[in-house]
């Protein structure tokens, strides 16, 4: 069976649209634990870096963008070729956006730091939401890379993970405030921060149901989870 | 890059070379033919020039011995002749031409009257001439213009088939397939699409066909035979250019070998008009 | 005109109102449905065992590399290929209920109804005038001034009219070749077929004629129902409803041609459309 077009350029073209995508996200990736570390560390330093980088992931949105709209002009793709250039014009949006969230944590900790705040309070649930929204996002690539709908569908269910972690910290944290009003300013730092991690959460979610979309071609967001499933386990 | 320009040198010469060796054959053999057309149309010319004037065409030809008289008769008495036989084997070669291209490609029939037309059209014209004459003449037992017109249409229609069935064949399949589509019966894109297409190459056929039989001779000879005084009745015979140069040219009377230049002045010019006449009719309408 | 996003309404409750559903619930008729066709060029197996409907008032396109049998199926739909020795074909072909390939068919009013234009412009030999006249003289009886006026309908639905009218006594011949297609598919929608078929119609024209009759195909499938042949696949993805992928004679894939061209469902056709031909 054919999997390699008549035209090697395209071919080239197509691969290296996923392979660029990859080296965003693993931009992304580091973005995040770096700026986890700046935050568990409370080090200035580590968080102006995460603030420099950012730009990098700008520029990769807009170069990547731009390959798929020239993919799309010169070679007019159908069938699971367009299914790859939409979902990967889609991807690299709610990576930038993943990326942001990285640049918030680092920007929210960098005023944490500077506002001489001390936290007395308990910030594990920042600290493993944070782990788990880095796996995600790898496990999401990683299915995006081999094209695992299984692992995708994986991925999707365990979102829900980071969300309750979310959940759980903001009950704590509204106990925390109502108790004593002096810690408002900073619990709300780390409100904003426990937020950035969970839509990284939900952004790694969204490329994984992109995967879905490529190698299915079932557009799967926005639906019932067992649906999705059986979506995923077609064969 | 020297020495590589150095070789192309050589080719280039020799080439050069079997150009004009080939070219100088070819203009060296049309300019004899030419020198043959041109001798044979000047002495014609020189010839006939004396016996061009009005009685040519007022007086009929004259007794032996007497003086003057012209082709009246013979001129008129071809023309008939011609014209019948183009009214009798028009119709006649188209259809058959037409039954040959669109209708019976591969039947026996078809291929037997191919067959045929091939053989008559190569047929010894007085062959033909002396058919006619057993058939019609010895039968009658007299000559007359419509035994010469039966000879003549015998010689046209093989010709007409031929040249109709090529131009036919010649439009592309693709025309009567978008007429087939159009839920147009067979017969109707046979006549008015097919024929259509290719009237000018038709019409060109029936040209040359005329040509061809204006000038024959052997066939009269035994049919219309020829007739001193003037006349239109094609029941009896017929006076004809042909059979009149055959006669006076050979004769001892000098007015007579004068009128027999004169005449094969007209035939040669009328047939070299028709043959112009079939280009420009077939070159307009390819053109057009 | 109605577009791909005229999906879905709000009223004005805010509640949603579902039309295009609605519409295409309507039973789908099918102007053609093929059954079980077998077709033979001498002892060649040109098409095995071809099932599909084509539906009335929709575009149906046939894609495949060369020699796939689209050609040859377009030809049986109004049985071209009795013209030429040789050639049968086996199976049914209902027109609107009414086997095609049954024996005793009167062709040419068939060939009335389905009409057919080639790849090759072929403008009869006559004026435009008459190029159109000639089909509808076949089987109407018009008066001169009904003439006119159909002559003028049609040039008009091939959207030829306004280059034309002041030329209609002018040979056929005389016009470009974008143009004299556009004669062709005039000529063809003056008899008023049900069904119009299109073998590579613009195969052998530039670009802006080809989007013209693109537009023009765009036009006449609310009237009429079109089968159309076409190696491009852009232009199949452009102008049709329906697509089928045809290969070595077999029908592969057929279906709503958004699907075909997003997720089709075999990899076969897959490979095709996206240029996989290995």
């Amino acid at each position: 069976m054919p999997d390699k077009h008549l035209s090697s350029q395209f071919d080239a073209d197509l691969n290296s649209l996923s392979s660029r995508l990859l080296e965003m996200g693993g931009l992304v990736e580091s973005q995040i634990s770096t700026a986890m570390r700046a935050f568990t560390q409370m080090d200035l330093d580590t968080c102006n870096i995460v603030i420099e980088n950012e730009k990098l992931v700008n520029d990769l949105e807009i170069q990547i963008d731009l390959a798929c709209t020239e993919l799309i002009a010169r070679r007019q793709p159908t069938a699971r070729d367009l299914r790859l250039v939409m979902a990967v014009s889609k991807a690299i949006t709610n990576l930038e956006r993943a990326g942001d969230e990285a640049e918030r944590v680092a920007k929210r900790t960098k005023r944490l730091i500077e506002t001489g705040a001390t936290y007395n309070i308990n910030v594990a649930e920042i600290r493993l939401s944070g782990q788990m929204a880095i796996t995600l996002l790898r496990r999401s690539l990683d299915a995006f890379a081999r094209l695992d709908t299984i692992a995708a569908a994986e991925v999707v269910a365990e979102d829900r993970q980071i969300d309750e972690e979310f959940r759980g910290f903001v009950r704590k944290l509204m106990t925390y405030m109502s108790e004593d009003p002096h810690i408002i300013s900073t619990g709300l730092d780390m409100l904003t921060i426990a937020k950035a991690i969970e839509r990284i959460g939900d952004h790694a979610k969204n490329i994984a149901e992109f995967v879905i979309y490529i190698a299915k071609g079932a557009d799967v967001r926005h639906i019932p989870h067992e649906d999705l499933v059986r979506e995923a386990n077609k064969p | 890059m020297s020495n590589l320009s150095n070789v192309n040198k050589a080719i280039f010469a020799k080439r050069k070379r079997s150009n004009k060796i080939g070219l100088t054959l070819s203009m060296g053999a049309m300019v004899l033919g030419m020198i043959f057309l041109f001798w044979i149309l000047s002495v014609l010319v020189i010839k006939g020039f004396s016996a061009l004037d009005i009685s040519l065409f007022i007086n009929s030809t004259p007794a032996p011995g007497s003086e003057g008289g012209g082709l009246a008769n013979a001129i008129v008495g071809s023309i008939l002749l011609v014209g019948c036989c183009t009214l009798i084997s028009t119709p006649i070669g188209v259809l058959a031409g037409l039954y040959l291209s669109e209708y019976g490609d591969r039947s026996r029939v078809a291929s037997v009257t191919r067959f045929v037309t091939d053989i008559m059209l190569s047929a010894p014209s007085i062959v033909i001439g002396l058919f006619v004459y057993a058939f019609v003449v010895a039968q009658v037992r007299h000559f007359s213009g419509w035994a010469g017109t039966i000879a003549l249409a015998l010689i046209a229609v093989p010709v007409v088939v031929r040249t109709t069935e090529n131009m036919l064949r010649l439009v592309p399949g693709s025309l009567r397939e978008a007429a087939y589509a159009l839920g147009t019966p067979k017969w109707k894109v046979a006549f008015k699409i097919t024929l259509r297409a290719a009237q000018s190459g038709v019409m060109t056929g029936i040209l040359l066909a005329l040509a061809r039989i204006s000038g024959e001779t052997a066939p009269l000879l035994f049919t219309a035979l020829n007739n001193q005084f003037f006349s239109t009745n094609m029941n009896a015979p017929m006076a004809n250019l042909p059979v009149v140069i055959f006669q006076f040219a050979m004769s001892p009377y000098d007015n007579w070998v004068e009128l027999a230049w004169g005449g094969a002045l007209l035939i040669t010019f009328a047939v070299l008009a028709l043959n112009i006449l079939a280009r420009v009719v077939f070159r307009e309408k390819v053109q057009g | 005109m109605k577009t791909m996003f005229d999906l879905n309404r709000i009223d004005s409750q805010g509640g949603v109102v579902e039309t295009s559903k609605q519409e295409s619930e309507q039973a789908a008729i099918n102007a053609l449905e093929v059954r079980n066709l077998n077709f033979y060029y001498g002892s060649f197996q040109g098409l095995k065992d071809i099932n599909l409907d084509i539906e009335q008032g929709k575009v149906t396109a046939f894609i495949g590399p060369s020699g796939c049998g689209k050609s040859t199926l377009l030809r049986t739909l109004n049985r071209m290929y009795d013209l030429y020795p040789g050639q049968r074909a086996e199976g049914e072909i209902n027109f609107y209920g009414q086997n095609i390939l049954a024996s005793g068919q009167d062709l040419n009013l068939l060939r009335s109804r389905i009409g057919m234009v080639f790849q090759k412009p072929t403008p009869f030999p006559m004026s435009i005038y008459e190029n159109i006249a000639f089909g509808v003289r076949l089987y109407e009886k018009l008066s001169r001034s009904e003439m006119d006026e159909r002559v003028e309908w049609a040039l008009n639905k091939a959207a030829l009219w306004n280059e034309a009218k002041d030329k209609l006594n002018q040979s056929g011949l005389s016009l470009s070749g974008g143009q004299q297609q556009r004669l062709c598919i005039a000529r063809g929608v003056a008899v008023k077929p049900s069904v119009i078929l299109l073998d590579e119609p613009t195969s052998a024209l530039d670009p802006i004629s080809t989007g013209k009759i693109e537009e023009l195909i765009n036009e006449l499938k609310h009237e009429y129902t079109i089968a159309i042949v076409t190696h491009n696949m852009q232009q199949a993805a452009r102008v049709s409803d329906y697509t089928a992928y045809m290969y070595l004679g077999s029908l592969i894939e057929y279906g709503k041609t958004d699907d075909i061209f997003i997720k089709p469902k075999r990899k076969e056709t897959e490979d095709y459309i996206t240029g996989r031909f290995g």
